[in-house]
């Protein structure tokens, strides 16, 4: 069942954490240099996911055979690793892209590994679809990164991340909607820990009067990745329909209507609450479709919210 | 006179070569059929009988607990398997199952769907359930038969009591024999979400009726 308590214990450790380890890093040194901070985002965001999920009682077991398990143990990671050598000042951006690139062509396969899709011996599926259907994830978790990321780089500010962790927030809610608990639950402390550690960098780049935009690739990669994750396994394992998980996917895109040249020369909290607001139009959507699709399938279910059966049955007995 | 002597010796000689001939092909002919018999025996003595899971006279059903206060029942429609039964020496039979995860059926169609999630049995990365035999032994109507229970990924030994193993023979020679068994297994075991566990209770009673069919 379904336990907010233990939803908002894990959000709360994984804010925290990430919170204390970007402004702990930040203070080592007067001075704050973009692979420093970098560094400080990668690891608040790794500690702080890892002891939010820890809050969950997730398994941490050696192979991970299921999805849940290589998005939290081998992609994030691998994510991670990917923005910390990123963030190195020294190295070119296009070594840093053919990385996140690369990473974006493997995460699908990875995330699918072992399952019906890629054995082909679910009955619905042959290899040709999991082939295909690889391609088509890899193609569209690299095309919401490399526009997130270019626009991070082309005006920056903190609304980006916030887009992405109220994104992550109402994927996780959708999947669980759908009936997938766990997957859904690893959304929250994820968010929590992107918006947190946006915050932090803010924090430590106003007090040092560095750029704003420093750090924020390592948050957007890195949330985007878990944003994708939780996607494609609510939608491969769980019963997430596909076009909600590609509306969900594709939502903090709408950040780029900001740079429409009559929107992009108002003041930054116009800019930051119109890309929220935009953000948020599709999430509501999806939200309230998925809320009616519990409704109707699974409520039922935990016997908590009538039928119109049994409603109708209720009448009857009482002569109504 | 010579000559009638020499003729008279080529024939005597002659007699006893064709009567070699002939022993030596008799005993050639009963050598093979003792061979041919013996091989023939002595695979009968040691052969076991190969039965395929008959789905049609066959049910693989669960039961679990659904508040604490009621039971939840449901069953897999698609079973495989097959077994091999050493009556001369039982210790040396086999038994194999393996259900389609995806084929639970509780009577609901979204409790199905649900069932199908990772939460619970994972049906697109875990697809089957399954059991094969390691090592049987024979007890009172029945077979002891302990060997790896596959579920959701976990692989535990499990020791199930399979009682029965009575045959009917057709005329046609197709031979049918079954057994029963019952399985009691706690879902948290097996990796299944602590969470998710709440209403319907951890443990849960796999209830098999397997008949297998020689043709």
């Amino acid at each position: 069942m379904p336990d907010p308590v233990l939803y908002l214990k894990s959000m709360g450790v994984a804010a925290i954490v990430s919170a204390i380890v970007v402004l702990a890093m930040a203070m080592l040194r007067r001075t704050v240099s973009s692979t420093r901070l970098t560094s400080a985002c990668v690891l608040a965001m790794g500690l702080g996911l890892a002891l939010g999920c820890n809050v969950l009682e997730m398994r941490w077991t050696w192979p991970p055979v299921k999805g849940l398990d290589r998005l939290l143990m081998i992609v994030i990671p691998m994510a991670l690793g990917i923005e910390l050598i990123a963030g190195l000042e020294k190295l070119p951006q296009w070594v840093a892209w053919f990385l996140r690139l690369s990473l974006a062509a493997v995460a699908p396969r990875i995330l699918l590994h072992g399952s019906v899709f890629l054995t082909g011996s679910g009955s619905d599926w042959t290899l040709w679809d999991g082939g295909v259907a690889v391609l088509i994830c890899g193609a569209l978790l690299a095309f919401t990164w490399g526009l997130l990321g270019w626009l991070s780089r082309r005006s920056g500010g903190i609304s980006i991340p916030f887009a992405l962790s109220l994104t992550t927030q109402c994927a996780g809610l959708t999947v669980m909607l759908a009936g997938y608990l766990k997957g859904g639950a690893t959304a929250f402390p994820l968010a929590a820990t992107i918006i947190s550690t946006a915050i932090a960098t803010k924090l430590v780049t106003m007090r040092s009067g560095t750029s704003e935009k420093l750090g924020l690739a390592a948050i957007i990669g890195v949330g985007v990745i878990g944003l994708f994750g939780v996607l494609m396994i609510g939608r491969f394992f769980g019963r997430l329909s596909t076009g909600s998980a590609v509306v969900l996917m594709l939502a903090p895109v709408l950040c780029w209507a900001t740079e429409l040249s009559f929107l992009r020369r108002r003041k930054p909290w116009m800019v930051g609450s119109l890309r929220l607001g935009l953000v948020a139009i599709p999430l509501v959507v999806v939200l309230a479709v998925a809320k009616r699709d519990f409704d109707r399938d699974m409520a039922p279910l935990l016997g908590e919210i009538p039928t119109r059966d049994g409603v109708v049955d209720t009448l009857i007995r009482r002569n109504l | 006179m010579v000559v009638n002597l020499l003729a008279t010796q080529r024939q005597s000689f002659a007699i006893p070569m064709k009567r070699n001939h002939q022993m030596r092909r008799l005993v050639s002919a009963w050598a093979l059929v003792l061979g041919l018999g013996t091989a023939v025996c002595g695979n009968a003595a040691y052969s076991a009988d190969e039965y395929a899971y008959d789905g049609v006279h066959s049910s693989v059903s669960f039961k679990a607990r659904h508040l604490d206060i009621s039971w939840i029942h449901g069953r897999f429609n698609e079973v495989e398997g097959k077994f091999s039964l050493d009556r001369e020496d039982p210790t040396k039979s086999t038994f194999a199952l393996t259900i389609k995860a995806d084929s639970v059926d509780t009577a609901n169609k979204a409790r199905d769907e649900h069932l199908r999630q990772p939460d619970y049995f994972d049906t697109k990365q875990f697809p089957t359930i399954e059991f094969k035999s390691k090592s049987v032994k024979v007890i009172k109507d029945g077979f002891e038969v302990t060997g790896d229970f596959t579920m959701h990924g976990t692989t535990k030994k499990v020791t199930l009591k399979l009682m029965g193993g009575k045959e009917h023979e057709f005329k046609n020679g197709v031979k049918r024999v079954a057994f029963s068994t019952e399985l009691s297994l706690k879902r948290s075991d097996f990796g299944f979400d602590k969470n998710a566990i709440g209403p319907i209770g951890d443990e849960a009673l796999i209830i098999i009726d397997c008949e297998g069919m020689r043709k």
